[in-house]
């Protein structure tokens, strides 16, 4: 009998809790894919009876029904039929269930990525500008030659331009076409209309226009019907520069409708159709609501984020809790409020904060590596503290300072104090990005911003001295990792001093004329024959080691790349030098554990060093299940390998 | 070139164990064996590679044979997915 495929697909709909419990929906060649907002609702047994389904599983945050080559797709149309919604790619669905993570973490995420790789133009134009100007003051007869007039204006363009360059970075983001997303931005700061930084100033519209009464003229699109004093689709004729987010939100936008004609034109003419008609809309769009309302929306949020840096209260707790958001990875956040009072009024009052804020962790962590004695912490804290004083503040913080905690809040306390007389001085720098000591070459008063270093960073320190303790037991010496999500990009240059303490991973366990391979888990070490496993015993896996763990803890034994990170987080691949490919795999028989009592902290492909914590495991858990703990250290390729030694 | 599909049947699918036997199997011949699942793929030989694809219950891989024993070599790897996977 051939499938009802309708009467299939309102089934699995009713099952699965109706169709507001669909995020995202989409089939491969077997299988219907569905991104599930409240698993709960899934009614499973039942499920798996509905005729046509051969069979389910969840995996990475879909919900997988087999169906069937030929049938999948049929059945998929019914579905989309049934609730009405619209087809989404695998990759949709990838994405939604990545996007397991809330939608305001996830925005805040791309502000970042939109704004952070356009850091080294934002930060050439600034330290020009901070340069140029300040010897414009210095020396008064410079202002007047022509260097400066030159110079000034090769630092302003990012600025004068910035829109383009944010459309660019956005549409790297967002998924669209560059080069559309660069006429986008272009287009907003068109010289056919009237600058944005003259939006205010009735001379300067008067002469741009050629009219007397100061007002800018609208293009009215669609006649002139009225609804109150707005005239529908009417367009004011002037641009945007000095605006960030409305072109950031018109490139999204841009992307969608770019993404979405990609899918719904034929091929054959998708070339002449889909760029057109997406600047059309995109443009039509962008200069009838999206600019008028996200540039008043900017204005607010941007005089508001001014307000509250001058208010010494209001920067007092933004200095406080700017570390925090650090720690969080939500700083970058801060750029666009940045960028934009670059973009607006050319001066970034937002950079003392962000700069007492990182002096004072340099400050606690310099009095934590002044006055500990274990060797092993000082050479953490003081690379650490100098970078944090040129303004890179993740070693510092997750290697030191909140580690410790005292010195984390010390630090805190140091840069309310900073930011309280930053709001008083009123100082301003000309780029974003540029704290610390460097700082010095953007801010446009040395001398005041001296004291705000010393204020802050004399706080943290002076507190941190007084408040925090050494405590031998206290210091695991293995802890100095350093969660990828918070990094900056500067942060990948710096390869923070955080392997030179660890505790196991110095004991070398397996070694060969490729390298040696250290103790990744404390514990006793027993013959990779012993291990409790045939499998592991045989060597079929590779020869090594097994540990009876101390402590549930496994460090990178060697420096490599993460080849593998098991589903279920209990094994860990990693491929070192000269292509040594260990396994560490923790437990016997613990992958029926699907992950409960494992938690890595490394990804497939990420890089490691010697040291670096890669997952915490439960032993009580590991026990409790009825299961050997014993973590198998096999070197996979060991055959390979002609002299290998083993502990 | 022999090509075949298999739907993983297993309930934890290829992770250390089974990889680690398959890759022992695969070397018994000299033909190229590839397993194949999306976009990733990885050679039968390389037990990282093969646990890195992250292989569960359900998946459908597709193994591509190529060589001088090809055909016994895929016949063997079928046999040895259909008894342990």
């Amino acid at each position: 009998m051939a499938l009802d495929y309708r009467r299939c697909a309102e089934e699995i709909v009713s099952l699965i809790g109706g169709r507001e419990n669909v995020a995202q929906a989409a089939h491969c060649a077997t299988r219907l894919r569905l991104v599930i907002k409240d698993n709960s609702k899934i009614d499973k047994k039942k499920l798996e009876n509905v005729d046509g389904v051969k069979g389910m599983f969840e995996s990475n945050g879909q919900l997988q029904l087999i169906i069937g080559t030929g049938t999948v797709n049929k059945v998929y149309e019914e579905f989309l039929a049934v609730t009405g919604m619209t087809a989404a790619t695998k990759d949709d669905v990838k994405e939604a269930a990545a996007a397991a993570q809330p939608a305001w973490k996830r925005a805040l995420k791309s502000v970042g990525d939109v704004f952070v790789p356009i850091l080294p133009a934002i930060v050439a134009s600034g330290l020009m500008m901070g340069v140029v100007e300040a010897l414009g003051k210095a020396i008064p007869t410079f202002a007047e030659t022509d260097w400066y007039a030159y110079l000034d204006m090769v630092a302003n363009t990012a600025f004068a331009f910035l829109p383009v360059i944010v459309a660019v970075s956005a549409a790297r983001v967002f998924g669209g076409n560059i080069f559309l997303a660069a006429v986008i931005g272009l287009m907003m700061v068109h010289t056919g209309l009237l600058n944005g930084w003259n939006v205010g100033s009735v001379d300067a519209i008067n002469g741009f226009f050629g009219v007397t009464d100061g007002k800018i003229p609208t293009w009215n699109l669609f006649g002139n019907i009225k609804i109150g004093d707005y005239v529908l689709g009417s367009i004011s004729r002037h641009g945007y520069q000095g605006h960030v987010i409305p072109v950031m939100i018109a490139i999204w936008f841009m992307s969608k409708i770019e993404k979405w004609l990609h899918d719904h034109v034929n091929e054959m003419i998708d070339l002449f159709v889909v760029p057109i008609t997406t600047v059309f809309v995109t443009s039509l769009f962008t200069f009838v609501v999206i600019g008028p309302i996200f540039a008043t929306l900017e204005n607010y949020v941007l005089k508001g984020a001014e307000w509250l840096v001058q208010f010494p209260p209001g920067a007092m707790l933004m200095g406080a809790i700017y570390p925090v958001t650090v720690v969080m990875g939500l700083h970058h956040m801060y750029n666009v409020i940045e960028a934009g009072m670059l973009s607006s009024v050319g001066l970034n009052t937002w950079m003392p904060i962000a700069s007492a804020a990182n002096f004072a962790q340099f400050g606690a962590c310099l009095a934590v590596g002044l006055k500990c004695r274990q060797a092993k912490l000082k050479t953490v804290a003081v690379p650490s503290a100098l970078s944090a004083s040129l303004g890179i503040t993740e070693p510092a913080i997750f290697g030191v300072n909140f580690r410790f905690m005292k010195p984390f809040v010390c630090g805190m306390i140091g840069a309310a104090c900073g930011s309280v007389f930053g709001a008083i001085t009123k100082i301003g720098a000309t780029a974003y990005g540029v704290t610390g000591i460097p700082g010095y070459l953007t801010i446009n008063n040395p001398g005041v911003y001296t004291v705000l270093l010393l204020i802050s960073g004399g706080v943290a320190f002076g507190l941190t001295l007084a408040v925090w303790k050494e405590d031998n037991d206290e210091i695991p010496g293995a802890k100095v990792d350093e969660p990828k999500t918070t990094s900056t990009p500067m942060i990948n240059e710096v390869q923070a001093s955080k392997s030179s303490g660890e505790v196991p991973c110095d004991n070398v366990v397996i070694s060969s004329s490729a390298g040696e391979i250290g103790q990744p888990t404390k514990g006793k070490i027993i013959p990779y024959t012993e291990i409790s496993d045939e499998t592991f015993a045989s060597g079929v896996l590779g020869q090594g080691v097994g540990i009876i763990p101390d402590e549930g803890v496994v460090y990178a034994p060697m420096d490599g790349e993460i080849s593998s990170v098991a589903d279920s987080k209990h094994a860990i691949g990693i491929t070192g030098a000269e292509d040594m490919e260990l396994l560490i795999h923790v437990g016997v028989d613990t992958v029926e554990m699907k992950g409960d009592g494992f938690t890595t902290f490394v990804s497939e492909g990420d890089q490691v060093k010697k040291g670096q914590k890669l997952m915490e495991f439960d032993i009580a858990k590991i026990k409790a299940a009825g299961k050997a703990d014993t973590v198998v250290v096999l070197l996979t390729n060991s055959d390979d390998y002609e002299d290998l030694k083993l502990s | 070139m022999k090509e075949f599909k298999y739907v993983i049947t297993d309930e934890v699918g290829i992770h250390a164990r089974p990889a680690g036997l398959l890759v022992q199997e695969a070397k018994k011949y000299s033909s190229t064996i590839m397993f194949v699942k999306g976009e990733k793929s990885a050679k039968a030989t390389s037990l990282m590679k093969l646990m890195g694809m992250g292989i569960v219950k359900g998946d459908e891989v597709t193994v591509t044979v190529e060589g001088d024993d090809e055909e016994a070599a895929a016949a063997a790897i079928e046999a040895f997915l259909k008894a342990n996977l």
